[in-house]
Order: C-alpha cells, then structure tokens, then sequence
C-alpha cells in the first residue's frame, strides 16, 4: 500500500517562541483512516492545516496525494476534501446549491456536476431535503451536507475535522456509518482529528497521538492497547486522602492517575496487587466503595501517553478552520 | 478556470442577497432619508430672507435669487436636489461599499473563506468577486435613489437633452468610483478579522472622505486647506462629473466636456491603482500564514 501522506521534520513555529508543531515524521497510507488525536493546543489543527495549504510550514516537508504542500499547492488542493469542524455549508442557499458550489469551485465538468451532486444527495440520504434551504435543515443534515460537500469533487484523501463534534448519538452512529461506508466500499482515504477516542478507536486503521507539537506513538489501536499491557484497574476510595504514592509502592501496579476520586492503575497482575491495595487501604481506616477491571481502552493509552484525559477537552474541541480565522499560533 | 471561479462565488452572494430582502431595505430607506432630509434641512434656497433690512422682495426676485444662488454656487443646478443627487448617490456608493465587506469577514469567520482557501481556486476570483458583488449591490441602491430624486417634488430636474448616453455616462461614472472604492474595502474586509475592526475603519475613513469632498457642499466658501483635499477627492471627482451630466445633459460646453473629461480620466487612474494595491494587499492577506 502506497503512502498518500508523508511528512518529514514538520515544524510550524509562531513567531520566535511558539512551537506548535516539532519536527514530527508520519505517513498515511492509501486506502486507510488515520486517526490524528490529541489535546486541545497539542498541534494536530495546525498539522492538518500544514497538509492542506492552509498554513505555511516553517521547516521539513510534506507531501499529500504525491505532491508537495508547498511546491505545488494547487495540485494539493485538487486531491483533497476538507470537512471542518464548522458548518460552512451556506443557509441561504438549498442543499443542491451549495453542493453545485462547492462542485464548482473544484472545477467538477459542467456535464457531471449534476450527477455528482446527485449522487451525494443519494448517499447521504439527503435527496427529500435537496431543495429546501439549508437553514431549515437539523445539526445531522448539515453536516451530512458537509461531508457531501467535502466528496462531491471525488478528492483521494478526506480531511475531517471532529466530524461528531456535537452530534447526538443517533447522528454520530450515522455519521460513523458514512465514514465506514466511504473508507471500505469507496476505498477513501479519510484523515481525521476527533475527541472521541470510542469513535478514534472503531474507526481508524492506525493513529497518532501528538501532544505539545510532538507525536508520541502512532500505531494501530490494537497494538496500542496491547502495548500499554496488563489490565486497568479501577478503584473509587472513601475521602479525601491522596492514595497515589501508596498505590504506586504496590507490586505489580504501574502507573496511578487520579480523576475526581477515581483512581486508575495500570496493573500486570490484579491477583496479586488487590488484596495488598485492600489491606493497605483499610489500614488507613479507608474504604474501596467501587471496584472494578477492564482491558486497557484507547482512553488509557491517551492517558499514559499524554498524562492528560481526553474527556478534559472534550466539547471544547479545536478547529483549524477557527485558528485560523482567529490567527491564533495554537493547534 | 479565473472565469469560472469568480462567476460560481458570484453567484452565491447575488443569490444570498436576492434572497433576503431585508439586506436591501435599509439602503432604499437610506436613500430616501438622504434626499429628503438633506434635500430640505440643507437647502440654502429655503434659507434666502424675505426681509432684507425692511426690504422685501418680491416673488420673482426671490425667485431670481434662488437661480442666482444656484446658479453662483451649486453648478447651475435647477433645484438644491438636482445638485444633491450625485453627491447623496456617492455617499450612498461608499457607506454601502464599506459596510458590504461585512459579508467577507462573515466568511472567514463562519470558515467559508477556508474552504475556499483549501479548494483549487484563483485567489483573484475571491477578491474581484468580492469587489463586483459589492458594486452589483451598490448600483441597484444607486438606481433606487436616482429614480426617488426624479420622483421627489422639488426633486432631480435633468437637463434638456439628457438621453440614454448621458445615463450610461452618469452611471459609468459611478461605476467607476465604485470599483475603486470597493477594491479598496474589500482588501481591506480580507485583511481584519473582525466585524469591529472592519466597521471602526470603514466609519473612520468614510465620514471624512464624503464631507471632505464637493458631494454635498459646493467648494465655495470651504477653507482652503480643505478645498486642497477635495481637489484630490474622487469622491469629488465623480461627485461633480455625474453632476454634470445630470444639469446640462447632452449640452456641455467644450470647457465643461474638458472638465468631464478630466474628473473621468483621474478616475480611471484613481481606479486602476487601488485595483492593483487592492489586489496585492488582498492576496498577502489570503496567503497561507
């Protein structure tokens, strides 16, 4: 499988003393979906915007569908859809205007405008609402229209950002489902940024983790999860005494973090650390009010990795396209 | 694919506009409020005394002063809104012009202007559609209000012979003090990135361009320092060529056709050189930062 992304060194840096993104390397392969996760202010917006030309890069290299981001960014532009964070889709216009528009500006022939358009309204089951104006349109239908509007040019590689961001469940489901659908039956390749790890987790063939402008891994979930090894247990304790340096003395307990009054530890064995934690907690005339033991999740990984939870960001998500208007030297 | 480009996002923004016509009233209803409000409350004619120190003159003297006053100070215009109009059509142009960038600043805020900054198009077609969906707009007000000033008592009286080519030239020159004008704002909405920021200067700069300018006030009587920037105005300049043509229609003197001539020539130049700074300053603007 070829690689439809590479990037080499890429730097981004504000002025003299922001560096927003540090030298990081990555390929993305065709034909898969990348996951680029991190905290807000971590460097994947300004990453993504360096790949799709919005942003100029300040050393290394990068290339999108075999042409270079800087030496020829038309050709970039050509190959890629964008789907951002924001509905820009515009109200005023009906669902089949703004999906013409958008056809035209990525000079679809006059001949097939229609059908292509006619297509997307089909495949994203918009067809009933093709001739309404969007601003009667629900939150899922926008941003149905949205990823129509970000295809309807038949670009090779999908930039989507946060594309469930806001979205109730039976929408975000859906819009799982299309991505699913474009990935393994149109064969796109789909490079997306997203808060919800479960969504990072389902859809992705491989991710990257990047925090404070540097990627940390970059692998399949799978090989992720098991990488982190072990199991995590999870404990609620009563008051309010910090148990963190004691958890950590315990055998066969790696890393402890402490959300609210919920501590997660990392554990090799949960048959030999449970009842030293039980003995030592009740020593200290405390309780263990909640138990319970899982497999690690993507969210644990997250959290070893970046040391930060990814539910902290959650809702405050951040967008390329907003940083951008805002001019603002943060991802 | 300049052509293709420009005429897609064209099209949108003359599409949102036909669509909300409450876009278009407040520029009918400033139209309206200019011609009769400056129309009566500036009119000197309704200021000549009846009373000059116990004389009183009688209705044709009044009436011979009223010529005389229009005559000496106003172009020779029939009525004080005959003189206006042109001048309450700039303001009209520029305040309208400055105010229409809004849309453009909309569009990098709602994240339009990134996804056009990320599809293959032609950074010229953004900004010279965004310069001819102004000047679309602006010259349906312009119509609106010269068509209220013919209708309006005591209101626009064309000279004898005005035909359709001194229309086409009235508006021609509006035209063209529109495109430079609007080149100028809509460099300017690419480059703020706020709606503040854009209204504070388009008020900041308008205000002193339109009354340092012969479009609502004659030159005569103004200081001369002032006279020095309304000379150089092309507000001035357009002010007082569609005046020209509006008052004496298809009979100019050769010394008023040189003058025509000349206020059309500095336009052109006016015109031609915020184009291209318009367009300089907009594409480092759109660059990638």
């Amino acid at each position: 499988m070829s690689n439809i992304v590479e990037a080499e060194g890429l730097t981004k840096l504000y002025g003299e003393k922001v560096t927003a993104v540090d030298n990081i390397s990555f390929t993305v392969k065709d034909g898969e979906v990348f996951g680029f996760l991190g905290p807000n202010g971590a460097g994947k917006s300004t990453t993504i915007k360096m790949l799709t030309t919005l942003a100029s890069i300040t050393s290394g290299k990068a290339s999108v569908a075999g042409f270079d981001v800087v030496k020829d960014p038309s050709a970039v532009r050509r190959s890629i859809g964008i789907v951002p964070q924001e509905l820009t889709a515009d109200d005023e216009l009906k669902g089949t205007e703004n999906l013409v528009l958008a056809a035209r500006l990525h000079h679809v022939s006059g001949s097939e405008i229609r059908a292509k358009s006619k297509e997307m309204l089909k495949l994203f089951d918009l067809e009933d609402a093709s001739e309404r104006r969007v601003r009667t349109y629900s939150g899922g239908m926008r941003r149905r229209l949205q990823m129509a509007m970000g295809l309807v040019h038949s670009p090779k590689i999908l930039f989507l950002d946060e594309p469930t961001l806001g979205l109730d469940i039976q929408t975000r489901t859906k819009v799982w489902q299309y991505i699913h659908l474009l990935n393994k039956e149109h064969g796109l390749t789909v490079f997306m940024t997203t808060h919800y790890l479960e969504e990072a987790d389902g859809l992705c063939d491989r991710i990257a983790i990047i925090d404070h402008g540097i990627i940390k891994v970059s692998d399949t979930p799978s090989r992720l999860k098991e990488q982190f090894g072990g199991e995590v247990l999870t404990l609620t304790i009563s008051g309010d005494e910090d148990l963190t340096d004691f958890l950590r003395t315990v055998p066969d307990v790696g890393d402890v973090t402490l959300v609210g009054r919920v501590f997660k530890l990392k554990v090799t064995k949960t048959e030999n650390a449970l009842p030293v934690i039980i003995e030592g907690v009740t020593r200290r005339g405390l309780k263990v009010t909640d138990i319970s033991s899982s497999r690690p999740k993507l969210d644990d990984v997250f959290l070893e990795v970046t040391g930060r939870s990814m539910r902290g960001g959650e809702g405050g998500g951040e967008s390329w396209v907003q940083n951008m208007n805002m001019g603002r030297s943060t991802s | 694919m300049l052509g293709n480009d420009f005429f897609a996002l064209t099209g949108r923004a003359l599409r949102k506009w036909i669509r909300n016509p409450a876009a278009v009233m407040p520029g009918f209803f400033m139209a309206l409020f200019f011609l009769v409000l400056f129309g009566n409350s500036l009119n000197p004619t309704s200021l000549i005394p009846t009373n000059f120190g116990g004389f009183h003159p009688t209705a044709a003297q009044l009436a011979m002063i009223k010529i005389d006053l229009l005559a000496q100070y106003f172009s020779s215009a029939p009525t004080y809104i005959s003189f206006l109009t042109a001048g309450i059509i700039c303001l009209i142009l520029v305040f309208n012009m400055g105010f229409g960038g809004i849309d453009l600043v909309l569009d990098r805020q709602n994240g339009f202007l990134n996804t056009l900054l990320s599809a293959p198009i032609s950074r010229a077609s953004i900004f010279f559609s965004g310069v001819v969906q102004n000047i679309l707009k602006v010259l349906s007000l312009a119509f609106i209000t010269f068509i209220i000033a013919l209708i309006l008592p005591n209101g626009l009286e064309l000279g004898s012979g005005f035909g359709i080519l001194d229309f086409l030239g009235v508006f021609g020159t509006f035209i063209l003090l529109a495109f430079g004008i609007s080149c100028v704002f809509t460099a300017l909405a690419l480059s703020v990135k706020s709606i503040d920021s854009l209204i504070a200067i388009v008020n900041f700069a308008t205000f002193p361009l339109i009354f340092a300018s012969t479009a609502l006030f004659p030159q005569a009587g103004s200081p001369i320092w002032l006279l020095d920037i309304s000379d150089v105005n092309p507000i001035s300049k357009a002010s007082d060529a569609a005046r020209l043509l509006m008052i004496n229609g298809g009979n100019l003197t050769s010394t008023q056709l040189n003058a025509f001539g000349l206020d059309i020539a500095y336009l052109v130049a006016f015109t031609v050189a915020v184009t291209v700074l318009g367009y300089l300053a907009a594409r480092k603007a759109l660059a990638p930062k």
